[in-house]
């Protein structure tokens, strides 16, 4: 037998298992309605629930990751209305925010559409908001605007911030190999039209006076 | 959003997997649909969308092992089975949902993927239902076949609704490529590129030369497509088009085949590579072609007998170089016995059967049958119950009736 690449190997074993997640997630969602829903078992199964749904949005990090990095990843963008996107993400995100007792909203112009790839952007947002339950003290807010002719999407936190962070010594961190980054970077850098790529930057909220990650992404010309 | 109303809507729920099926079920029972027919195949699908029409169609890509999704949504969008008023939602996997986004021509209003809750279900829905209801009026007027409506529906869709611009322009570009308007579709899909560069636009692009008659300009178009995007495997089937209209038959063949390598349960492309396999003379791969094509057609909405007729003929053009091996022989009578088993009405194709037939019993030099079979012809003639033989078969088989003799 021909011996596989080992990154070839390494998503094809994601692929499998967050098949087997999906189906936990089925079965879960079936026992769910078996059980009283006022019962302390009910808040139980809603964070089983909210931790499955977070490993599979991990793994389909992952494997657009992998795709990125080996030029195997096909851009499909379209246009948005940025209203109605960053709503869709407030919506899937949600019950993960309640679960750990943060508030998640969105900000932008009702009338600001964008060009881009939306399932790699919603992988890029979930990343980023997965990241900002960890840091936030009560609020977390995905923000877009146009700049220039960029969109920008930033999620925004009220806590630390990114330098008060990275000063901790390295045993007060929790585990984070900057994967999550590292994806939003590669994921805002295949956005490119003509020579002009996208991009991130990490900066203290202006809005919250946390953390905030924006993502860059070129836009058309003509396009408001 | 307001809570949307689904319980005087059908649907019909397409999923091969048990559990998966009786989750997504309950899921629309759950938002108040009423009727909810079930289909575990492509081919059962088929037949309910056949008899019945469907607001809201939910269809899993992998199906097991006969057609996929996408298959089963280019055959149907390809038959009209399904009207432009009804909402596709195709559901993926992350592994499937290139082929789904990529194949451009025939897309799917929406996907959503694995796995799902029935809350985002329930938002995706709400979403493609409120889509289809802003245009509404233009999926009218795409069923009714007036593209001069359906252009004026979309200018103003697109001015009442800017999230839907990408969508009107498609419809507007394509509409004016029915209405033969070439110039004036070229203009739109290239001031979409401008833009954006959509695949569709840039498919688009290319059809409209193609249509112009700019046939050098549409062969380079559809060629950069197949490389751009590797999932866009219809453009492999214009290429291949464009290069048989420049009299390149040789290219068309050999740009087929590779179409084929990347999507080869499609039924259309199969026949075409027959076709253009017999052009060339090249009839062992127009003989693996076409049996592949009786394979697929088998449960399609395609006309089964085309496919059956074009099998034998190139059995027969195999046999012009001598008799049938074994093995071609079986698959000659297997599928003339596919022929006989369902009734042929066309004269035009019986007739091709008479002479297919005769031409594989006259390389094996069994006159006799050859002689009987000219007969019963000749009588169906007279019933005009099947088209005459042309004048250089009637000169041929006589030739060979009388050297017997």
């Amino acid at each position: 037998m021909k011996k596989m690449n080992i990154s070839t190997l390494l998503a094809s074993a994601i692929h499998e298992s967050k098949n087997q997640v999906g189906t936990l997630l089925y079965q879960l969602q079936g026992l769910k309605e078996t059980i009283d829903t006022t019962g302390p078992n009910q808040k139980k199964v809603i964070q089983i629930e909210e931790s499955l749904k977070k490993l599979n949005d991990e793994w389909v990090e992952y494997l657009y990751l992998y795709r990125l990095a080996s030029d195997g990843y096909e851009l499909h963008v379209d246009t948005f209305l940025m209203e109605e996107f960053l709503d869709d993400q407030v919506f899937a995100l949600l019950p993960s925010a309640k679960a750990k007792e943060l508030e998640l909203t969105f900000q932008c112009d009702n009338r600001l559409t964008g060009v881009f790839d939306e399932r790699l952007m919603t992988a890029v947002v979930g990343t980023a908001v997965y990241n900002a339950f960890r840091f936030a003290q009560s609020k977390i807010t995905i923000h877009a605007k146009k700049e220039d002719s960029f969109l920008v999407i930033s999620i925004e936190d009220d806590g630390k911030g990114f330098e008060a962070s990275e000063e901790q010594p390295d045993i007060f961190k929790e585990a984070n190999t900057g994967l999550g980054l590292y994806f939003a970077e590669l994921s805002a850098t295949a956005h490119t039209i003509d020579d002009t790529k996208g991009y991130i930057k990490k900066e203290t909220s202006a809005l919250l006076g946390g953390a905030s990650l924006a993502i860059y992404l070129p836009q058309p010309a003509n396009i408001i | 959003m307001a809570v949307r109303d689904f319980s005087h809507k059908k649907a019909l729920l397409i999923e091969d997997m048990a559990e998966a099926r009786i989750m997504q079920r309950k899921m629309l029972t759950d938002f108040g649909f009423t009727s909810i027919d079930i289909a575990m195949k492509a081919e059962t699908a088929i037949e309910l969308l056949r008899h019945n029409t469907f607001d809201v169609i939910l269809s899993d890509y992998n199906l097991g092992n006969g057609k996929d999704g996408q298959q089963l949504l280019e055959e149907v969008r390809h038959s009209k089975l399904i009207p432009h008023t009804a909402t596709y939602l195709m559901v993926t996997a992350e592994t499937s949902i290139e082929m789904v986004m990529g194949a451009i021509e025939f897309q799917p209003d929406g996907y959503i993927t694995k796995p799902f809750s029935q809350a985002v279900l329930q938002r995706r829905l709400e979403k493609l239902l409120e889509t289809k209801e802003r245009l509404l009026k233009v999926n009218l007027a795409l069923d009714a076949g007036d593209h001069e409506a359906a252009i004026d529906a979309a200018t103003t869709a697109m001015n009442d609704y800017p999230s839907l611009i990408g969508k009107c322009e498609r419809i507007i570009g394509e509409s004016l490529l029915e209405l033969k308007d070439y110039d004036k579709a070229l203009s739109v899909f290239e001031n979409t590129i401008k833009e954006r560069k959509m695949p569709w636009a840039l498919f688009g692009k290319a059809k409209a030369h193609y249509l112009m008659g700019e046939l050098e300009t549409a062969e380079q178009h559809f060629q950069q497509l197949t490389l751009d995007n590797r999932f866009f495997v219809s453009a492999y089937d214009w290429l291949a088009k464009t290069q048989l209209a420049l009299e390149k038959p040789e290219e068309a063949q050999a740009t087929l085949i590779k179409a084929i390598e990347k999507s080869p349960k499609n039924l259309l492309r199969q026949m075409e590579l027959g076709r253009i396999s017999l052009l060339l003379n090249d009839n062992i791969t127009a003989e693996m072609a076409y049996r592949r094509s009786v394979f697929l057609v088998k449960h399609s909405c395609y006309n089964i007998h085309d496919v059956h007729v074009r099998h034998l003929e190139s059995l027969a053009r195999i046999s012009d170089n001598g008799p049938l091996l074994p093995r071609q022989k079986d698959n000659f009578n297997n599928t003339l016995k596919k022929v006989y088993d369902q009734p042929l009405e066309d004269p035009e194709l019986k007739a091709q059967v008479y002479s297919y037939e005769i031409d594989v019993l006259l390389s094996e030099n069994d006159i006799n049958t050859a002689k009987q079979l000219f007969e019963v012809w000749l009588r169906e003639v007279r019933f005009e119950m099947s088209a005459a033989p042309n004048k250089q078969q009637s000169a041929t088989y006589l030739e060979a009736f009388e050297s017997q003799e």
